[in-house]
């Protein structure tokens, strides 16, 4: 009974995280304001670490907390007041209904198409859930921890973590000579 | 007549249970919902640093279906044999955070460039790729 409680009590916080990495995801594109739009993004990013935590990726929730939460907000900041020199600031002129009504209607479908995938993949997806579930259950080691992450990160995965290194470099130079004053 | 009570409800809350720690297809739904709404907002907004910002909503939402399937298959390399099948979705997920990063980067640099050339960021007024 305890142990029921307890799960009822995971699932909802699980249903909290969700709803509010929905509405912070949503105030991101309806904000008038980029400043908070910026904030609310911050909000759904927090809320995606969250929900890596209840998917037992400890490891990625703390890199999407540092690497986004910590960096790419820092970075969107910096880029929105460098450009909030307008006439209005950082709040966006109006929006036509057309542009918001087509992007939602396209949204829409990508959506309705998710979901009807989901449906269709019901049988198979719940045959694999709980197997997790079982699995986790029997054994407290299931869960790819740090340490095999790191084995297989630099052991079967280690090409692509080098070449991902090497963009990052010549993406970081590369933006940096861009952004560079030109002098003549 | 009370413990068949307790049963229904036990019934209902296991019910109940399983249809809200469906995990997996929750989690499928959550990345489909904020791929749309990181669609919407390419889609709708006029400032190309809110673009980008939807941009890395969508990266988001296919990292979160990545960790969800790698997740639901954990225990795939025991009875398969295939090797790493619980790592690998979220060793994906870590390269698209390596690629987000650098594409973030990037495209704030080029916003700041251009800003600096045409004092605008409206996707409207961005046309013209030369000086």
């Amino acid at each position: 009974m305890v142990r029921a409680m307890h799960s009822m009590l995971a699932t909802l916080l699980f249903w909290i995280v969700v709803l509010m990495t929905v509405t912070a995801a949503t105030f991101v594109v309806v904000a008038r304001n980029i400043l908070h739009a910026a904030f609310a993004l911050a909000v759904a990013f927090l809320g995606v670490a969250g929900i890596y935590i209840f998917l037992h990726a400890d490891f990625l929730a703390a890199v999407q907390l540092i690497v986004y939460v910590g960096g790419i907000i820092v970075l969107v900041m910096f880029a929105i007041m460098f450009s909030a020199h307008t006439q209005e600031g950082t709040v966006e002129p109006r929006r036509t209904w057309l542009a918001l009504g087509g992007g939602a209607l396209v949204a829409g479908v990508v959506l309705a198409a998710t979901i009807m995938l989901i449906n269709r993949l019901q049988v198979p997806l719940a045959e694999a859930n709980a197997h997790a579930d079982a699995a986790y259950r029997t054994t407290a080691s299931a869960a790819p921890g740090e340490i095999a992450l790191g084995h297989v990160l630099l052991g079967e995965y280690l090409l692509p973590f080098e070449v991902a290194s090497i963009l990052i470099l010549a993406a970081l130079v590369g933006a940096v000579a861009i952004v560079r004053k030109e002098t003549r | 007549m009370d413990a068949a009570l307790t049963l229904a409800a036990s019934d209902l809350v296991q019910w109940l249970g399983n249809l809200l720690t469906f995990r997996l297809a929750s989690c499928l739904a959550l990345s489909g919902a904020l791929f749309a709404i990181g669609a919407w907002g390419v889609l709708a907004r006029r400032n190309i640093l809110l673009v980008l910002i939807s941009v890395e909503l969508m990266l988001n939402a296919v990292m979160l279906a990545f960790v969800a399937f790698a997740r639901a298959h954990v225990n795939l390399a025991k009875e398969t044999g295939l090797p790493y099948a619980g790592e690998s979705g979220q060793i994906f997920a870590l390269t698209i955070i390596a690629l987000a990063a650098a594409e973030a980067a990037v495209g704030l640099a080029i916003v700041i460039a251009y800003f600096r050339n045409r004092q605008t960021v409206d996707t409207r007024d961005i046309s013209l790729m030369r000086h």
